[in-house]
């Protein structure tokens, strides 16, 4: 009785505490570059294995030529559940200084009022040298907050001797791609599981590129009001050919998403499968399966209708500045070197799309690299709204594609998606 | 506390034959009874202090935000506006909430009943098993018992899962077609899954509270019923059962509470699989809801939730008193 009391006093007293000290407000130190002699730590949070760790020691070893005594500490966070950790850290003063969100996601936070608004350092973060579509996602209400990280193209990652054994060659119309997926699956009917085109059902950014590729859209802005396109006849037509493919061409479980899609291509159960650039060294990773595939993978950017290349969902990172960091200039500072051009080159070198226009001619390196070089040209971006995280971490669209692989009527599954994306976007 | 309360007893028992005394003494006793009753509450201030600080604050912070609009910039430190009942209007006038309440209800009264019927045969089954099978079989049901909600879903997802789940392989080697199978893609499957896991946690419990409660009944009087020629069925409905009774109260009543507000199996299964939307039981309906940064809406579900945990609670804690009065 008395240390169960005790105990719980103990508790509550450490309850009251917690409840009181999350409310410091942030000092609002400058943006002015520190002197060379500072003395600090940076917390920089970087999200999933995007940023290879040799980057992170050459960003590192980079500033440390700037400023000798700060420690930069990067810790790592996972994709998943990153907008509902940002969420509760960054009004806290534990608060990282420095903060990568994802480019649908970095909005919500922007109108928040939760990141330090970087507008009068634009210019020195790369200015109008910055990829306009990832400026936009970094920006709100004409501010600027979120800088651009890295882009990322959709590309189509297949396996060449198995195009070769099938007599196939590269599609240029999305008709040859359709046909190619279920002329693979059938050729290889004997392979337990077997994915012509691997197309799980929440895999919703690959969607995406089927709607825009038949002239339709996710939602549109008019007067002000969202309004919903999913249902339209020609975003229907494009989702009626990722039914096609998922029923037809496809064995990967409707209700999954493309995390682990590399691991059944490894078990040699795929033949073509759609992800960003850096799908095919995941493959070749140690991660996936070295050496096995390794001189029969090609990549090429996902055909349109019209034969030219598909529009393709602009996948990327924007890094922000915690409005509670008590060293912004630092972070700053910090930030200037992740966009200069030593270290957004090697983006380009692990099959990412770096920031800077001019880098953009520079994108050498292999096939998958070329192929997101092309797929690039022609990228579209969500509807850029600060209520976007809602209709993702509503797992919105995850739904629409589920039910859409499982057979469900396409225009009634979008009539409802529609629906409750324009309820979240407009607020009701 | 039971010190003071016979203390309390001790000191109020005089009264009524106080009366009989003259009137003269009174004041001198007013103070008595006033100093013994305040003393039990001030005893009490360590614990409610704990308990208002603990549950007390986070409920009166719910209901305060369960009638503001509170957003992520709210989150920031914003003002949130007061909406009033908007966020409950919003929820009740939302025909998804009633699916979701409904899916709950059902999910609940099924893991209910199938977890205290389940628990009730390996009960039966502990009191008659010989030393060693009863050690092993509570260790298997303590081991079952003592695994993470997180770590046992995890385990279950990967028994069902779709292309490397052994389930699958299993019932395709017995000449099924389940290649490639998704258990958690239709909702009923998917909560045949859920609930699997959630009656698999929750009997060990209930088999082990039963087992404790059988030891007790007298074996002469399950004997006696033997010798009379009551078969094994006779003596659970007529012996075993009555004397069991207000223990099968009580665990209904927590299997009730914990299986309503069940989360972690069902919001884990989500992330492997399903159609989140058809899929959503209030618990993780009320997070979700928060986590798409409306936390007035989602404080405002949770509030519900709250309500009806509340009156399930009174309802078996009813049935536990009328239970006692019999």
């Amino acid at each position: 009785m008395r240390t169960t009391k005790v105990a719980a006093i103990t508790l509550a007293a450490v309850l009251a505490l917690a409840a009181c000290g999350g409310d410091d407000g942030g000092d609002n130190a400058s943006l002015d570059a520190p002197g060379k002699d500072t003395k600090a730590t940076l917390r920089v949070w970087l999200n999933g294995p995007d940023t290879p760790e040799e980057m992170v020691t050459l960003a590192k070893s980079e500033f440390a030529k700037q400023y000798p005594d700060v420690t930069v500490k990067v810790e790592r966070q996972e994709w998943d559940g990153i907008v509902d950790r940002l969420t509760n850290v960054l009004p806290t003063k534990d608060s990282p200084d420095i903060v990568e969100m994802g480019n649908t996601q970095a909005q919500a936070f922007e109108a928040a009022g939760a990141l330090v608004d970087l507008s009068d350092a634009k210019k020195d973060l790369g200015g109008d040298d910055l990829v306009d579509s990832l400026v936009e996602a970094g920006t709100h209400d004409g501010q600027f907050y979120g800088v651009p990280y890295y882009g990322g193209a959709r590309i189509v990652v297949y396996r060449k001797d198995l195009f070769d054994k099938s007599g196939l060659k590269v599609p240029t119309t999305m008709e040859e791609f359709v046909a190619a997926g279920k002329k693979l699956k059938a050729d290889n009917k004997d392979v337990p599981n077997f994915s012509g085109i691997y197309f799980p059902g929440r895999n919703w950014q690959a969607t995406l590129s089927f709607i825009w590729d038949a002239g339709g859209d996710i939602a549109v802005s008019k007067d002000g009001k969202w309004v919903g396109e999913l249902a339209s006849d020609k975003s229907v037509k494009g989702l009626e050919t990722v039914q096609d493919i998922m029923e037809n061409a496809n064995a990967a479980p409707a209700d999954t998403d493309d995390a682990d899609d590399y691991l059944d291509f490894c078990n040699g159960e795929v033949g073509m499968l759609m992800g960003p650039g850096w799908k095919m060294g995941q493959i070749t990773g140690k991660d996936g399966c070295p050496g096995k595939y390794d001189k029969v993978l090609g990549a090429f950017p996902l055909p349109g209708s019209d034969g030219g290349v598909a529009p393709s969902f602009l996948g990327g990172s924007n890094l922000g500045i915690s409005a509670k960091s008590k060293n912004p200039g630092l972070a700053l500072a910090f930030l200037e070197l992740l966009t200069g051009d030593t270290y957004q080159t090697k983006f380009a070198e692990n099959g990412l799309i770096p920031v800077r226009k001019s880098l953009l001619g520079e994108v050498k390196g292999d096939e998958a690299a070329q192929a997101q070089a092309e797929a690039a040209k022609v990228t579209r971006f969500v509807p850029s709204s600060e209520s976007w995280a809602k209709v993702e971490s509503g797992t919105v669209l995850h739904d629409m594609g589920a039910a859409i692989s499982n057979g469900a009527d396409v225009k009634k599954e979008a009539t409802r998606a529609d629906s409750a994306i324009v309820g979240i976007l407009n607020g009701s | 506390m039971t010190a003071v309360l016979s203390e309390e007893g001790a000191g109020a028992s005089p009264a009524p034959s106080g009366g009989r005394r003259s009137g003269s003494d009174r004041p001198a006793r007013l103070p008595r009874p006033g100093r013994a009753g305040l003393l039990p509450y001030a005893l009490l201030v360590p614990a409610l202090v704990a308990l208002g600080v603990g549950l007390g604050y986070p409920l009166v912070r719910l209901g305060v935000m369960s009638t503001q609009e509170f957003g992520l910039p709210q989150q920031f430190g914003a003002p949130a506006p007061f909406v009033g009942g908007e966020n409950f209007r919003s929820i009740f006038g939302d025909p998804y909430f009633w699916d979701v309440l409904r899916r709950s209800l059902v999910f609940c009264a099924v893991s209910v009943v199938l977890t205290l019927v389940l628990g009730t045969l390996l009960a039966l089954l502990l009191a008659r098993l010989g030393t060693v099978m009863r050690t092993g079989l509570s260790v298997a049901l303590l081991l079952a018992w003592a695994t993470p909600a997180l770590t046992a879903t995890i385990v279950w997802q990967w028994i069902f899962d779709a292309r490397y789940g052994v389930v699958n392989w299993l019932l395709t080697r017995l000449g099924g077609d389940f290649q490639g199978h998704s258990w958690l893609s239709q909702p009923l499957s998917f909560f045949f899954v859920g609930t699997l896991v959630v009656v698999w946690m929750g009997v060990p419990f209930v088999a082990f509270t039963l087992y404790a409660g059988m030891t007790q009944i007298p074996g002469e009087v399950m004997e006696a019923a033997a010798i009379d020629g009551a078969g094994g069925w006779a003596r659970f409905r007529d012996v075993t059962w009555p004397a069991l009774k207000p223990i099968f109260v009580v665990l209904a009543a927590l299997s009730t509470l914990w299986d309503l507000r069940v989360f972690t199996q069902i919001y884990v299964l989500q992330q492997a699989g399903g159609i989140t939307r058809e899929t959503n039981t209030l618990g993780v309906y009320a997070y979700r809801t928060s986590a798409g940064n409306d936390f007035g809406r989602g404080a405002a579900v949770a509030l519900v939730m709250v309500g009806i945990t509340l009156l399930a609670t009174l309802f078996h804690l009813r049935q536990m008193f009328s239970q006692e009065e019999v």
